[in-house]
């Protein structure tokens, strides 16, 4: 289960950021924008144009993972073991983030069912406190 | 003009060699290198590295731009913080792995268990483990008459 604590940290770090960052019991703390790479390969995309394009459409276009974002994104991941790569099959594509296939590793399914568990209850309360309600989209 | 709230805030540090450098904070300090550029004539002009969840620049020394690492400038005033689960096993790894004590690591009244070291390439990093959750009056509370050699006294 994700710890949250409120930290502050002699000078380094004010907010609100995930504890269990342990290697041995917890998985590293995502970014807003790893988290949305790790839910885009959960969701069945696995290579980078697709991950670009479902947060994209995802957010209507709110969030746009631009090619160097992503490409740091991926490395970050893949260096934190939550993400593996492989290279695509065609010989002819380029060597680029956007080209190469990637999958959610174990650490990764954890780490991405967390941050959505923990998301989940973060909303539930947004309903409860009323902040959502004022800004419902009409269909 | 009007004043801006910016963006981001990042460190970008110079070093005689990166590949030492890169091997350096990624043994002693659990660095990733995510992205590398080199000048055509083969020096790095950076390497962008992650480090937990924040990201450190590193460039080789480009003497044309002035650009220098600290035993070219004759030391750093400069302080990289580091925050680790475990200050006395890294700061042991780090001096293992060449870095230079320059504070032990000790309990600070600020509510760290904090020490310094200085890297290879002559930047001082300060380490620590978060101990206590402190309010700010609490601190003030605590803080000590003044440090005396290197090193903070304790009340």
């Amino acid at each position: 289960m994700l710890r949250i604590g409120y930290i502050q940290s002699g000078h380094i770090r004010y907010g609100l950021y995930p504890t269990a960052v342990s290697s041995a019991s917890g998985v590293p703390a995502l970014t807003t924008a790893g988290f949305q790479v790790l839910l885009a390969l959960a969701s069945g995309h696995s290579h980078g144009y697709a991950v670009m394009g479902f947060v994209d459409q995802l957010t209507d276009g709110q969030i746009r993972l631009g090619p160097g974002t992503l490409y740091r994104t991926l490395a970050r991941l893949v260096a934190d073991d939550l993400v593996s790569e492989s290279e695509t099959n065609d010989p002819n594509a380029p060597h680029d983030a956007r080209r190469r296939y990637y999958r959610l590793t174990p650490l990764g399914e954890r780490a991405v069912r967390e941050e959505a568990e923990l998301m989940a209850r973060l909303v539930d309360a947004a309903h409860t406190a009323g902040v959502l309600d004022g800004n419902r989209r009409t269909s | 003009m009007t004043r801006q709230r910016p963006l981001g805030l990042g460190t970008h540090i110079f070093v005689p060699d990166a590949d030492a450098a890169v091997a350096f904070y990624s043994e002693a300090f659990g660095a990733a290198e995510l992205i590398r550029h080199r000048l055509p004539d083969g020096r790095v002009l950076f390497v962008e590295l992650a480090v937990g969840p924040d990201k450190l620049l590193l460039s080789e020394e480009i003497a044309e731009l002035n650009a220098l690492a600290p035993a070219a400038l004759g030391g750093s005033p400069v302080m990289l913080l580091l925050e680790l689960e475990d200050v006395d096993g890294a700061f042991a790894h780090a001096v293992e792995m060449g870095a230079t004590v320059e504070m032990p690591v000790a309990e600070m009244f600020w509510g760290e268990r904090y020490g310094i070291v200085r890297d290879p390439f002559g930047h001082h990093w300060a380490l620590c483990t978060r101990r206590e959750e402190l309010a700010p009056d609490e601190v003030a509370d605590r803080v000590p008459p003044g440090p005396t050699d290197g090193q903070w006294t304790s009340r």
